[in-house]
């Protein structure tokens, strides 16, 4: 249903004349529906009020940030966050950033690189909001999933502003628990399906040491850069083992030593697409690399402090890959290929080429949690794509997996996919089936239970927690303005 | 209120106890809150007598109050708000559960000690990320819970560190187990295939451990927790360095910890350490206090399996060349007490009597959080305050502990008094109560409140408190566990 | 091309927001990391790349859906093709090929824009995109420039409207002449032959004008002989060399910039240039020099059937890669005394003056705010000029100075040139 003219107007007389429209021809350019409007707020009071008035007006609304994905219903006002994209504040001593929902990771990450730090780029990309919630390529020394928020400003779906941990108390950002018990539980940017309600305005991310340059000497054109040198006291490397069992003692054990800056679970299939400019060359790459690599394998990052620090990793990094029979991919050897990883791979920037080009989509089953046991579960997985492969329906990446070890071997994650054409029906089909199979095996057999699955079977197999977050939401959200289902992206 | 014979009937003759002696002892603690006699004790056995209870003190609108350390309490959160609570006493849960070298995990009932699950992690070669020389009768679980600050903050990832997951019986008597172990299948379905109970957040979105961490049990009853363990290094060299001003040491520490050079690293001051070290009271205390600097930083540097001599060797290397750049020197001892000595002390629980209590008997700690630059204002306000109450400056214990990586500060102020002097204990009093209040508008965030000041600290952020008691109505709708305490 | 035949390519984007951005390897920090001028001032996502083809693909599906606010989008966009750079770092797919047929199909329906329909009457009238006063070739007027519709010449200087018309762009026609005059080149105009290229009546998404235009151009062209083609005008640069390709129009004609020119020149030692510039400048690219100005590639084929979106035979796309960038850097680098500091977003990812896509005339503001957002990024080089290739970019840059109050010096690479010679 279109907003009324006196709603219009109200939301309006917020936000100016220029950052509302609720013209049906530029919808599409969101997602393929008829929202009520699409709404620019400006900054937090504007979305404050924005919210209020949703509550006034019976209107659901969804934020969304760069728009990368989310499900949105018809009829929803959209949040577009994208004038809110300041860098708030960058605290070195204390190691955190404050960021707007639209600043991305790649503008963070240049400015935190430049005072010798780095935070965790979300593997998705680091085209992505800053603020997202999730893991990716740093992990094992950036931690992941929902531990990196410090304070978060958050507008709460009745209008309310809440400011968490210490920000609420003593206008501080570097801390989001307490007093007391702390609503950071509730407080998360993950993707759908389930979300917490309301908007975040503003959120403190943590930082860590980053041991490489304040930026990369970066030469040549795109698609095709490369670095002038390889920056001192850092190297890339990409090892294949000749089992899974060995791979994962080199990755515990890199992990317990604490010597990787990066430990990314790449297979070769990654690796290439990395490397590579184009699909065609690609498949090349692809086809060579598989005849070089042993078996699975893993992408290693090793950044020093000093002279002293980097040839140690060096040295435990080449006896731990020794003793697991690791052999290291040559072509990575390469300078130009290891340079362009070093920075690909700390930048997050190739994601998209892992994942769309080559056929425009790609469904995941991510698990997060206990590396060795999600391994066991995925080699099933990857076998289980095998026949999709040999019909030609998704691309072939050997059946592959992926991920890496969280907080050097603590937690991880774990992550398999499936490329194909969206336009083709066949495909989509037989990749949708694959992935209904994979997470009911994992869930049958006790490897892990994916919250994407159907909620009347899962939810009572984890504590029924959907019907607890279903409580929170409806306390939080009593007249149901702020559906589940968009996201922070 | 529940029916005595209930009571036996759930937990059994022997652990429920009205014992008018027994209940004195959980009427009041160290803290200056009031004493409260509670109706009776119960000590629960099993998960099953937990949820028995809390279903009852639903039905019979029966306070509960969860304890799990021995005495002394410190904070009062053990002590009933109001009359006619029960205190379920988890002491008696003292299983440890597992011990996972591979996956650096534990898992411990209620009633385990630090004590006791140091000992038995060591065995498979991992250990605990400690609290500063917790007193021998606290529990893992009660520290975790309150989310006290740990030593190696390096390996503090998160501020919910070092706890994995838990199985809580809310106050609305519904089960939960938090993250990993929250299922698919039971607990022992998830081991049978390899899975452990480690990864804290979920199931979906929502990281359910941090609403039960800082609740004071007013949440529920947590029956069993995880906690993520830390290898046992092959090669520590520890160091101390001494300055007449912490602001270098601070600096010193920040360093160390962002480049994760170092595992255990705290500030005390003079008073502190002395009061952790003095072997002969109260001679020794004066004498040892003189010999030091006004401000010690204390760091270990560790090796692991691969070639540990000479990580230990180019991180010492490296550290140099930050402490002549900031003009300090790292030593081996201090005012005639050894690194050594001090590594081997805060990797164990205290020894007996407690080191807060040996001075005087009493101890009341002001506690809070901050960033590097308030700190400074921040110890300015308390020493001002303490002047004015005629509390001797040099009596005061500070414990400056990086928290969480280097994003935070635990910055803890010990008041050391006489409990049988009334005099002493009404200063002290009076100034917890001051200096809290000066330390607030100073920045200070207690994110833990307890007690007296946890009031006037909650009050400060009405919006937080709005959603927590959403929350609270969910998870204990009928206030049964533990009424009156953080801000329900 | 239709826009049906981009309909492959529109589905591709998943809404990843790359265009929106500079590369992410070359983003330096919170500024200057947007591409897009259009999302940039506009903010909702249809002003982007991203926006755009999600609407052609819908359009596609559900036919045109005309509303005032669509064609704001349409129009509100320089074309300038930061957004495919961007795009294809990791994207095999067409950006701004789409986009602009998504324009020339507004065209055809007859949703125009009423500025830049005047703008087209008149360039069938007189010829130029800019008000006529005079002739054509007045400027050269006591110069001795040959006409190279009457006399054999090397080289064809062709001057284009802006520079021929205004009398405060025509400085860039005699730094020019007076140039190649120094170099000994045998060069010619066309005067009152010369016509628009039609360049930027393509980027006003009318087709038909352009093709016009660029007959009458090869028309002469072939007439007189010409083998080498040389223009200061990006914009003319890009037309003779890329779209007159695309539309088969070109033959064998060389086409070359000024600055590819003259450095030619400075390298075979037939320019010398003695004379000491001192000034602290930096450069920009201008979009149609630079990533636009690589050469078209022809192709045609079919999508293989099957999981990737891959074509029989191969298709190479243009992703900026051959643009010409090192030649007016390497001319710049050879004036004694002057000091080249680099903006943030140069090359293949440099931000547009704001001329381009016909916005100087359906939105002259959107034209200076997009100059305004350079001039700052300039000033931030602590460089005392700005200097460019091409006078629409010149002239949107010194409204945007005028307009902000900077003490910024605009510059064509030309006008030093002649200093230094």
């Amino acid at each position: 249903m279109a907003l009324t003219k006196e709603q219009y107007k109200a939301f309006e007389d917020v936000v100016g004349a220029e950052n509302i429209s609720d013209d049906k021809a530029i919808m599409p350019a969101y997602y393929n529906t008829d929202f009520a409007a699409i709404i620019l707020p400006g900054n937090t009071a504007e979305v404050q009020a924005c919210v209020k008035l949703c509550n006034k007006f019976k209107r659901q609304f969804r934020p969304i940030c760069t728009g990368w994905s989310g499900m949105f219903p018809k009829d929803l006002i959209l949040l577009d966050l994208r004038r809110m994209n300041h860098i708030i504040e960058i605290n070195e001593k204390n190691m955190y950033a404050v960021v707007e929902p639209y600043v991305i990771s790649a503008e963070l990450q240049a400015e935190v690189m430049k005072r010798g730090f780095n935070f965790c780029v979300k593997g998705a990309g680091t085209n992505c909001s800053a603020m997202l919630r999730g893991h990716g390529h740093l992990d094992q020394t950036t931690s992941g999933d929902d531990r990196n928020h410090l304070a978060i400003e958050w507008v709460t779906p009745e209008g309310e502003i809440v400011r968490s941990g210490a920000l609420g108390s003593a206008d501080e950002w570097f801390c989001g628990d307490g007093p007391g018990p702390s609503i950071r539980a509730i407080l998360t940017s993950a993707v759908p399906p389930g979300v917490t309600p309301g908007v975040f305005t503003k959120a403190a991310v943590k930082l860590y040491h980053w041991p490489g340059p304040a930026a990369y000497p970066i030469q040549g054109h795109s698609p095709k850069y490369t670095l002038s040198e390889i920056p001192p006291n850092m190297m890339a490397r990409y090892y294949s083992f000749p089992s899974v069992e060995k791979m994962w003692n080199a990755e515990i054990k890199l992990g317990e030593n604490e010597i990787c800056y990066e430990l990314m679970g790449f297979n070769a299939a990654m690796v290439a697409c990395n490397i590579t400019t184009c699909n065609e060359e690609e498949e090349v790459v692809f086809a060579k690399m598989s005849k070089e690599v042993q078996g699975p394998g893993f992408f290693v990052i090793i950044g020093g402090n000093s002279r002293d620090d980097f040839e140690f990793k060096k040295k435990v990094l080449e006896q731990i890959v020794k003793e697991n029979d690791g052999k290291s991919l040559k072509t990575v050897e390469n300078p130009e290929i290891e340079g362009i990883l070093l920075c690909q791979c700390t930048r997050i920037s190739a994601s998209i080429r892992e994942t769309f080009r080559a056929g425009g989509a790609f469904n995941s089953i991510p698990i997060m949690g206990q590396r060795d046991l999600t391994i066991k579960w995925a080699i099933g997985a990857g076998k289980a794509k095998e026949p999709l492969i040999k019909k030609g329906l998704i691309v072939d990446d050997g059946g592959a997996f992926f991920g890496w070890g969280v907080e050097q071997g603590h937690l991880g994650k774990t992550e398999i996919f499936c490329k194909f054409d969206p336009q083709n029906a066949e495909a989509k089909k037989a990749v949708e089936d694959w992935q209904k199979e994979q997470s009911h095996r994992a869930f049958t057999e006790r490897y892990f239970a994916s919250t994407m699955g159907p909620q009347d079977e899962i939810g009572p197999a984890l504590m029924n927690y959907n019907l607890w977050w279903n409580k929170i939401v409806h306390a939080l959200d009593p007249n149901g303005v702020s559906p589940e289902g968009g996201a922070l992206v | 209120m529940i029916e005595k014979e209930k009571l036996v009937k759930i937990a059994g003759t022997s652990n429920v106890s009205y014992d008018r002696a027994q209940l004195d002892e959980y009427a009041r603690d160290i803290s200056f809150v009031n004493a409260v006699r509670p109706e009776c004790v119960v000590k629960p056995t099993s998960t099953e007598i937990v949820q028995q209870l809390i279903k009852l003190a639903n039905e019979t609108a029966t306070p509960l109050v969860p304890v799990s350390s021995g005495p002394p309490h410190f904070r009062g959160d053990t002590v009933p708000s109001i009359g006619g609570a029960v205190i379920v006493d988890m002491s008696k849960m003292k299983k440890i559960i597992n011990v996972d070298r591979a996956r650096r995990v534990a898992m411990v009932e209620p009633g385990v000690t630090f004590g006791e699950l140091i000992a038995a992690a060591e065995k498979e070669g991992i250990r605990l990320n400690l609290p500063l020389l917790p007193r021998k009768s606290k529990t893992v679980i009660g520290s975790l819970l309150e989310r006290e600050p740990v030593i190696m903050p390096k390996y503090q990832w998160d501020i919910s560190d070092p706890l994995a997951c838990v199985e809580v019986i809310f106050g609305s008597g519904d089960e939960f187990r938090t993250g990993q172990a929250a299922g698919p299948g039971t607990v022992a379905e998830q081991w049978k295939v390899g899975g452990v109970q480690k990864a804290p957040y979920g199931p979906g979105v929502a990281s359910w451990h941090r609403i039960i961490q800082g609740a004071q049990g007013t949440m529920g009853i947590v029956t069993w927790a995880s906690m993520r363990c830390e290898l046992i290094p092959k090669a520590e060299e520890p160091f101390v360095v001494g300055a007449d001003n912490y602001t270098t040491l601070l600096e010193l520490a920040s360093w160390l910890v962002r480049l994760r050079m170092v595992n255990e690293c705290f500030i005390l001051n003079s008073t502190n350490l002395a009061a952790i070290f003095a072997k002969k009271w109260t001679k020794d205390y004066q004498a040892l206090k003189d010999a030091l600097p006004t401000w010690i930083l204390f760091y270990n540097v560790a090796g692991y399996e691969y070639l540990p001599e000479e990580r230990v060797s180019s991180f010492i290397k490296d550290i140099t060349d930050i402490t002549k750049r900031l003009g300090v020197e790292a030593v081996k001892a201090i005012g005639g007490i050894s690194a050594n000595e001090i590594l081997k002390t805060v990797q164990q629980p205290s020894e007996e009597p407690y080191w807060k209590l040996r001075y005087k008997g009493g101890c009341e700690d002001i506690l809070f959080l901050t960033i590097n630059d308030k700190l400074e204002g921040q110890i300015s306000t308390m020493f001002d305050t303490v002047k004015k109450s005629g509390y001797p400056s040099s009596d005061v214990g500070v414990y400056i502990q990086p928290i969480v990586q280097g994003t935070g500060v635990h910055c803890e102020f010990n008041l050391f008094y006489d409990p049988a002097n009334a005099s002493e204990v009404n200063r002290v009093k009076n100034l917890n109560n001051a200096a809290v209040k000066a330390l607030l508008t100073n920045g200070a965030f207690f994110s833990r409140p307890y007690g007296e000041n946890s009031k006037m600290i909650m009050n400060r952020d009405a919006a937080t408190i709005s959603v927590l008691n959403k929350l609270k109505k969910m998870f204990d709708p009928n206030n049964v566990m533990n009424p009156g305490k953080v801000c329900f | 091309m239709a826009l049906e035949q981009y309909k492959g390519d529109m589905e591709m984007c998943c809404r990843c927001s790359a265009c929106k951005f500079i590369p992410m390897q070359k983003i330096k920090g919170s500024e200057f990391s947007y591409a897009c001028p259009s999302i940039a001032r506009y903010n909702y996502h249809a002003y982007s790349a991203g926006g755009r083809m999600n609407i052609g693909a819908h359009a596609l599906k559900n036919g045109m859906n005309y509303t005032p606010k669509l064609l704001d989008v349409v129009y509100n966009c320089q074309l300038c093709g930061a957004c495919g750079v961007s795009c294809n770092y990791a994207m095999d797919m067409e950006v701004l090929e789409p986009i602009t047929e998504f324009r020339m199909k507004c065209n055809e329906d007859g949703k125009t824009d009423t500025k830049l329909d005047k703008v087209i009457d008149g360039l069938k009238k007189t010829g130029s995109m800019v008000p006529v006063k005079g002739k054509r070739g007045d400027w050269a007027t006591g110069l001795k420039i040959k006409d190279a519709t009457k006399e054999k010449v090397d080289v064809l200087f062709h001057v284009g409207c802006l520079t021929s018309y205004d009398p405060a762009m025509q400085k860039l026609a005699k730094s020019i002449a007076a140039i190649l005059q120094k170099a000994g080149v045998n060069f010619g105009i066309a005067g009152d032959a010369e016509t628009c290229c039609g360049g930027r009546a393509y980027q006003m998404g009318y087709k038909d004008a352009f093709l016009a235009q660029a007959k009458k151009n090869m028309e002469m062209i072939k007439k007189a002989g010409v083998k080498t083609l040389v223009t200061g005008c990006a914009d003319g640069y890009q037309a003779f060399k890329v779209l007159y390709d695309q539309f088969d129009l070109k033959g064998d004609l060389e086409v070359l910039h000024i600055t590819e020119f003259i450095d030619r020149l400075i390298k075979a030692g037939k320019l010398k240039l003695n004379k000491k510039v001192n000034l602290n400048v930096t450069y920009h690219d201008p979009c149609r020099l630079g990533r636009l100005g690589e050469p078209w590639i022809h192709w045609s084929g079919k999508k293989i059937p099957g999981d990737r979106f891959v074509f029989d035979p191969p298709k190479e796309y243009r992703r900026g890669t051959k643009g010409i960038y090192q030649p007016p850097r390497d001319v710049l680098k050879s004036i004694p005394g002057v000091k080249l500091t680099e903006m943030t977003r140069i090359m293949d990812y440099s931000w547009c003056c704001g001329a381009g896509g016909g916005v100087t005339d359906s939105n002259p503001d959107f034209a200076v705010w997009t100059a305004q957002k350079r001039i700052e990024e300039a000033i931030s080089t602590g460089a005392e000029a700005l200097v460019t290739a091409c006078p629409w970019c010149e002239k949107t840059l010194n409204e945007a100075i005028k307009a902000s109050g900077s003490s910024l010096k605009v510059y064509d690479i030309v006008e030093l040139v002649e200093r230094a010679i």
